[in-house]
């Protein structure tokens, strides 16, 4: 599998969004290669989340393009861009209380692929599996907090996307979790998924991607290897605005 | 809350408004006059509801029931003691402030954290059991309390007509700068007002939430006990009075836009209005009732279209 | 243990199958009565599944009631037909309201609905033409010649297919859809649900199952009349009666309407007005304290019980 896959699966083109008054995107252009697992980085309020919900079609961009595998998608509603493969996790974990973990799964099988209840609930085990997540039949409830992150990212994984939005997979998680995550993430990206990780915390950032794309104030800032980008003049002046 | 586009906009609904107004004013006095009067008394019924519910976002469908409790508590006062309604209003907002403290603890604040919903259905669980007590308690026969003053009436040029009516509209008025002002500049109404953009963050900053939500909701109900008092005067009572215009006032709250609270008074004037024209059409009088509802579903309509764009 | 199931089922069908063989006329006309508010408890939990409250249980339930009457006088279609046309009548109104109106929610969708008992009934008491205005519409004669045997036999078989409609709900994919939408719309949206479009047809098909009940109603009473066909009990008793059982199931309102109809009687040997008092206090006390009704407290506890018994 190449590591720096030459063809792009995804990309934006001056993606825009506002909220009212707010302007929380105000020209993305990115892209993402096959076969590539892509930071995105920025301070608090850079629109990190925004642009996913954007992409994913929870909101519709107020100008801009969406182009996915050389379609453009920007104003399909949500539910057909993940049955056409793109898929996401969420911030704060949602995870589905009234459905078991499995059945949480089940959802992602059965709507976002479109497979008959059977069929789904091999799938459903089938990720469970891969992701580490035993004894899915438990209520949500009886999940810890590392198995919250495993059921999310199965409800994603399970609809078989093309390309995959990971919004802070790994908060809140110890060294040995983080550990673990990060080897699923590789995992993934080895089926051929290309992925796109928000993270805050930059010990993954750089062991785990190739490039990074830093967000703030809604603009693309600064793209590249970590290395470089860690010592880009304007990202620290953002990052150091936040703190001040 | 929308954004009002510009100044423009609201300005020429104003003119038009108002020419709209001329015409009815020349062509059918009478629909203006009982526009005005009963836009007054829809206006002062939804002002209460507009409070708790645009302001700390709690649905009441019991609204229309306190209402009618209030109007029968001084329809009994005024008959065991002989004090005139208007001033027995004074007593029934303090009994329903108590009454109002009462089924917050009991019904409201447990089901604050739950889904909308089950406000819904606690409130409307509710609405029906106070109905059906009332029926219990004083049967359906309407009671009405003779006052001579009720009927008074004056004339302008060839038209003759009611005159106590406009004391609604008065009240409407005057309740409307008297929640603005409390809204705007008492802690309590700043309180409330932080509360319902963002109960969370009103507790970090140190708001009591509960206190807030209490003391709104209480006012609110004493505040609809009273205007049930104010009601008594011009209209005949029963069990049944109060529950339309717990459906009027939530659409009039839908069409001026949840937590607009001077847009209240010309929703409800405009709905009072056109219920008026269509009554005035001979033979049409029982469709009067539908105007308030297929506005309402108009506006709904208008509102989920233009989500649909976003 | 599975096995155990069926057989109770089957045992249970059956004894309400010859039911009226071994019961009189006036236990067959409360079991008519309850089954008629068992469809509407189930309907109404049907859709209170997707986490949409709809106010228009009555509303729906007398359209179809109207229809089927008014169908019948009007052009003399046989009466079971008619009860056809009267879910049919409910079904296009309700799709057609659904689109129009479902992109808001909660809060909004609920109080629409409430209205709609209200604008049929002030519609049916202004076109005497069409409805016989405040008096209403009479047939010239009751389903089945007032047959009770064969009215219970109508008013099973409705309710039993509202319980098959309800289990279809329970068991296929219209389960996870419906849950995943009452338990977070975001979430399922992203997993690749169409939330609009199953929000319509569950809308859609729940009045349906109402105006189909409405006609079974009127053909089995022989007629309509605006404030006793769509009066508010036929909103308020089906909803305690599925708070009461227990909402999100098909045993929770089956057993609601059991306990409640039982109940009814009761209180109408010993108190003649005030139900509604009655009923109104259940579904703010269930609200308050057992939101998941019986069934749901029955499943809690067992469920706790397991917990400390088997522990994994």
């Amino acid at each position: 599998m190449s590591r720096n896959g030459e063809r792009i699966v995804l990309e934006t083109q001056d993606l825009a969004k506002n909220f009212g008054g707010l302007v929380a995107l105000n020209g993305v252009n990115f892209s993402l290669r096959q076969g590539e697992i892509l930071g995105l980085i920025g301070p608090n309020g850079a629109g990190k989340t925004t642009f996913i919900n954007v992409v994913s079609g929870v909101y519709m961009p107020s100008r801009g393009r969406v182009i996915f595998q050389g379609k453009d998608v920007t104003f399909l509603p949500a539910h057909v861009k993940c049955r056409l493969g793109i898929a996401r996790t969420f911030q704060l974990i949602h995870p589905l209380t009234d459905l078991n973990a499995l059945q949480n799964i089940m959802v992602g099988a059965i709507f976002g692929r479109g497979l008959g209840l059977r069929e789904a609930q091999r799938e459903a085990l089938a990720v469970a599996d891969f992701l580490g997540l035993r004894d899915p039949g438990r209520p949500v409830s009886e999940l810890t907090a590392l198995e919250v992150k495993k059921l999310e990212i199965a409800r994603a994984l399970v609809t078989r996307p093309t390309v995959l939005f990971l919004d802070e997979a790994m908060a809140g998680l110890n060294i040995d979790e983080t550990e673990e995550v990060m080897g699923t993430v590789r995992r993934i990206r080895e089926e051929g998924v290309a992925l796109c990780v928000v993270e805050h915390v930059m010990h993954v950032i750089s062991k785990l991607t190739e490039r990074v794309v830093v967000l703030d104030g809604g603009r693309v800032i600064a793209e590249g290897p970590y290395e470089e980008v860690a010592n880009d003049e304007r990202v620290i002046k953002a990052y150091l605005g936040e703190e001040g | 809350m929308p954004a009002l586009s510009c100044k423009k906009r609201i300005w020429a609904f104003a003119i038009a408004l108002l020419a709209v107004a001329a015409v009815i004013a020349v062509c059918k006095p009478y629909v203006l006059i009982q526009g005005l009067q009963r836009g007054g008394l829809y206006a002062l019924i939804a002002l209460p509801m507009a409070l708790i519910l645009g302001v700390v976002g709690i649905v009441n469908l019991a609204h229309g029931e306190f209402m009618m409790l209030g109007a029968y508590f001084a329809y009994w006062m005024s008959v065991s003691t002989g004090i005139d309604p208007l001033v027995a209003m004074i007593p029934t907002f303090a009994a329903f402030l108590i009454v109002g403290a009462l089924t917050y603890y009991g019904t409201i604040k447990p089901v604050l954290k739950a889904p909308e919903l089950n406000q819904l259905l606690v409130t409307f669980g509710l609405a029906m059991a106070l109905t059906e007590l009332a029926n219990l308690l004083w049967t359906s026969r309407p009671r009405k309390l003779p006052l001579p003053y009720a009927y008074s009436s004056a004339t302008i040029g060839h038209v003759t007509f009611g005159t106590f009516g406009f004391a609604y509209l008065a009240g409407a008025l005057v309740l409307l700068l008297l929640l603005l002002w409390f809204l705007r500049h008492t802690r309590s109404g700043q309180a409330a007002l932080a509360v319902g953009q963002n109960p969370r963050g009103a507790a970090l900053v140190g708001i009591d939430v509960n206190r807030t939500y209490l003391l709104v909701f209480s006012l609110s109900v004493a505040l609809v006990g009273a205007i049930g008092a104010l009601f008594l005067v011009g209209h005949s009572i029963f069990p049944g009075v109060g529950s339309p215009y717990t459906l009027k006032s939530f659409c009039i709250i839908a069409t001026a836009g949840v937590g607009n609270l001077p847009g209240i008074l010309w929703a409800s004037v405009g709905l009072g209005t056109a219920e008026a024209l269509v009554s005035s059409f001979r033979g049409y009088g029982g469709w009067a009732d539908l105007v308030f509802f297929a506005l309402l579903i108009v506006v709904i309509m208008v509102r989920s279209y233009r989500k649909r764009v976003t | 243990m599975r096995h155990l199931r069926y057989v109770a089922l089957a045992a249970a069908l059956t004894a309400a199958i010859l039911f009226p063989f071994y019961s009189g006329l006036y236990l067959r006309q409360v079991a008519i009565i309850i089954l008629i508010y068992m469809g509407l408890a189930l309907s109404w939990d049907m859709l209170l599944r997707s986490g949409q409250l709809s106010f228009g249980i009555s509303g729906f339930f007398g359209l179809g009631a109207y229809a089927a009457v008014l169908l019948q006088l009007n052009t003399g279609t046989p009466p079971l037909v008619t009860i056809l046309f009267g879910g049919v009548v409910a079904f296009v109104v309700a799709f057609l309201l659904g689109i129009a109106v479902l992109r808001l929610r909660g809060m909004y969708f609920a109080i629409v609905t409430l209205a709609l008992s209200t604008i049929f009934m002030v519609v049916a008491k202004n076109l005497p033409s069409l409805t016989g205005g405040v008096a209403g519409k009479m047939l010239p004669s009751v389903v089945f010649g007032g047959d009770s045997v064969k009215t219970y036999w109508l008013a099973l078989g409705v309710a039993l297919l509202t319980v098959l409609a309800s289990e279809l709900f329970q068991r296929t994919r219209v389960f996870y859809a419906l849950t995943s939408i009452r338990d977070n719309e975001l979430v399922a949206k992203s997993s690749g649900v169409d939330v609009f479009r199953y929000l319509v047809l569950a809308f859609a098909v729940t009045s349906a199952l109402q105006g189909l009940i409405g006609g079974t109603y009127a053909q089995i009473y022989g007629f309509v009349a605006p404030e006793e066909t769509f009066s508010f009990t036929f909103l308020l008793l089906p909803m305690a009666m599925a708070l009461l059982g227990g909402v999100y199931s098909t045993e929770g309102p089956v057993l609601g309407a059991l306990l409640l109809g039982a109940l009814g009687e009761y209180l109408k040997l010993h108190l003649p007005y005030g139900h509604r008092l009655v009923y109104g206090v259940i579904v703010v006390i269930v609200m308050l304290g057992m939101p998941r009704g019986i069934v749901g407290a029955v499943r809690t506890l067992a469920w706790r019980v397991g917990r400390k018994g088997g522990g994994r």
